[in-house]
């Protein structure tokens, strides 16, 4: 089941656009061809909105949720995803996403993206969820891999393998997020190659790049730095297996000058152009 | 083979409450172990909440301090779990969480202005409404003026206090001088939050024009508001009072209710 999609992000570089650079950014309107924004911030209207609808006049623009917990046990909050759907209709945003990740339990939300044991118990019950959110949206929702900090002994199957039957099952796409994968395969020793070779490369519709910390010999996915040398490297194996697709330059914490931004998006696009050139 | 629900419920428990990390989680990664790994998440979990109160309440840390109010926000995390994906849900419970906070009795109008603070943080993200448009109003007949219900704008917030909060809130805003003086003694305050061209405005209200608003707010048609409110405060002027609140985004639109 193939689910049609809003309308596709340009296959060019991006950047994940927060607020200390909203106000340059409708300035000087570097030359991009979509930019990413956390949904969440624009539930709601007023400025966060209108100036989202402003930089729409001049970006594709993609909603990239952190809160919906996909693989949450407890239902999937209806007001949540309703406050999406408004936001969407006002946006008409070209992708968006959500990550494969739980974030309730027993009444609580804990506000991070965090690992669930990868069984066919919880690919059935994601499986029904992301059902859920593409008809309520009527388009296809992209998923992203999980940056991870542990993982279970009973897993039934890795990450890659449940993402490709999520796609098979659901018609969803796959947000590929390449220091994610670089994180695990340091923190979890998880294999990058297969996780790579595993996706359905044509369910791959968007790569995110970012940078990491280190806490006691964990990397933590901070997206507080650069791009490493090591997740360049990843990223050009997936655009040797996979092809290029649009890719993000995320940046959350320790937010550097819009120029540092658009240098490393600049990157992206340089290792992007070398694989359109060898498929032309 | 464990549930889903319980292996997240136990992961839930061992983040939030600092409970066993439960066995379904492997012990040793290659370069940690799994006391690491749950650190991480736990000062996800309390860094993130502590960051979102930093953001919606400005002026109480100013007021505070930022290492008090890390000690603050640690015993709020503690006593009040996140209820939603959207953490600018996060944090309504702060002013009645201080008041009640010890350490704090000593600012006896802290727990108003962040009462303020969290009724400008709501004005913020409240839904967009229409402008009030004055010739529509202008067109309805005379004698239908008791029976219209006017509509508030979602971004309109009362907030009340035995002290000068909006005085107060307006002296730690960005661009305020750096030196000012401010009378705790100086009698009761109504702060009003509004929002107009998406900027958030903090103003005082008098106490005949808030019994109106209030009342309105609830529903109460224009006729009936304005009578009782002319009994409690015989000086009151609705129409300086419309033009007031019409000035600063407060009323949207109108319907004739129940009228015929």
């Amino acid at each position: 089941m193939d689910k049609p999609a809003t309308h596709a992000l340009p296959c060019t570089a991006g950047i994940g656009l927060r607020a200390p650079h909203y106000r340059e950014v409708l300035e000087t309107l570097p030359k991009l061809g979509w930019v990413e924004v956390h949904s969440e911030n624009f539930f709601g209207g007023g400025a966060p909105l209108h100036t989202l609808l402003r930089v729409r006049e001049h970006y594709s623009i993609s909603l990239h949720g952190v809160g919906m917990g996909l693989a949450s046990a407890a239902p999937l909050a209806e007001d949540h995803l309703s406050a999406l759907h408004r936001l969407c209709d006002a946006v008409q945003p070209a992708a968006v996403s959500e990550h494969l990740c739980w974030n309730s339990a027993v009444g609580m939300v804990i506000n991070d993206l965090l690992p669930f044991p990868y069984t066919h118990e919880a690919l059935s019950h994601v499986t029904s969820r992301i059902e859920q959110v593409q008809e309520k949206l009527g388009c296809q929702l992209l998923v992203e891999n999980l940056s991870s900090y542990l993982s279970f002994s009973h897993s039934e199957m890795s990450e890659g393998e449940f993402l490709a039957e999520l796609t098979r099952r659901t018609g969803c796409g796959i947000l590929f997020d390449v220091e994610n994968l670089y994180v695990n395969a340091r923190n979890l020793g998880v294999d990058a190659g297969a996780f790579i070779r595993a996706i359905p490369a044509e369910a791959v519709k968007e790569y995110h790049l970012a940078g990491y910390g280190i806490m006691d010999g964990c990397l933590v996915d901070t997206h507080g730095a650069p791009v490493c040398p090591e997740v360049w490297d990843l990223y050009e194996l997936a655009l040797r297996h996979i092809g290029p697709r649009p890719t993000l330059i995320e940046w959350d914490t320790d937010i550097p000058e819009l120029p540092t931004l658009l240098g490393e998006a600049t990157k992206a696009q340089q290792y992007m152009e070398r694989y359109h050139a060898d498929i032309e | 083979m464990r549930t889903l629900n319980n292996v997240l419920s136990d992961l839930a428990h061992a983040i939030v409450h600092g409970h066993e990390t439960p066995p379904d989680a492997q012990a040793v990664y290659p370069n940690y172990r799994v006391t690491t790994a749950m650190t991480v998440y736990r000062n996800n979990y309390r860094g993130n909440l502590h960051d979102t109160l930093a953001c919606v309440y400005p002026v109480t840390e100013q007021l505070v301090g930022k290492d008090f109010f890390r000690m603050m926000t640690r015993q709020f995390i503690g006593q009040h779990f996140s209820c939603s994906g959207n953490l600018h849900h996060y944090g309504a419970e702060m002013a009645a969480f201080i008041a009640g906070f010890t350490p704090a009795q000593g600012l006896a109008y802290l727990p108003d202005v962040v009462a303020l603070e969290w009724a400008c943080h709501c004005a913020y993200f409240a839904p967009d409404a229409a402008t009030l448009d004055i010739n529509k109003l202008s067109r309805i007949p005379p004698g239908h003026y008791p029976d219209l219900i006017l509509l508030i704008h979602p971004a309109c917030h009362v907030v009340r206090s035995r002290y000068p909060i909006t005085a107060i809130w307006h002296a730690h805003q960005p661009n305020a001088p750096g030196e000012f003086h401010i009378d705790l003694d100086s009698g009761p305050c109504i702060a009003l939050a509004s929002r107009m061209n998406d900027v958030i405005h903090v103003s005082e209200l008098a106490e005949a024009d808030a019994a109106w608003l209030l009342s309105i707010q609830a529903g109460t048609p224009l006729g009936t508001a304005t009578d009782a409110t002319q009994k409690q405060y015989p000086d009151f002027d609705l129409q300086a009072a419309l033009i007031n609140l019409a000035s600063k985004n407060v009323l949207t639109d109108f319907n004739l209710g129940a009228a015929p």
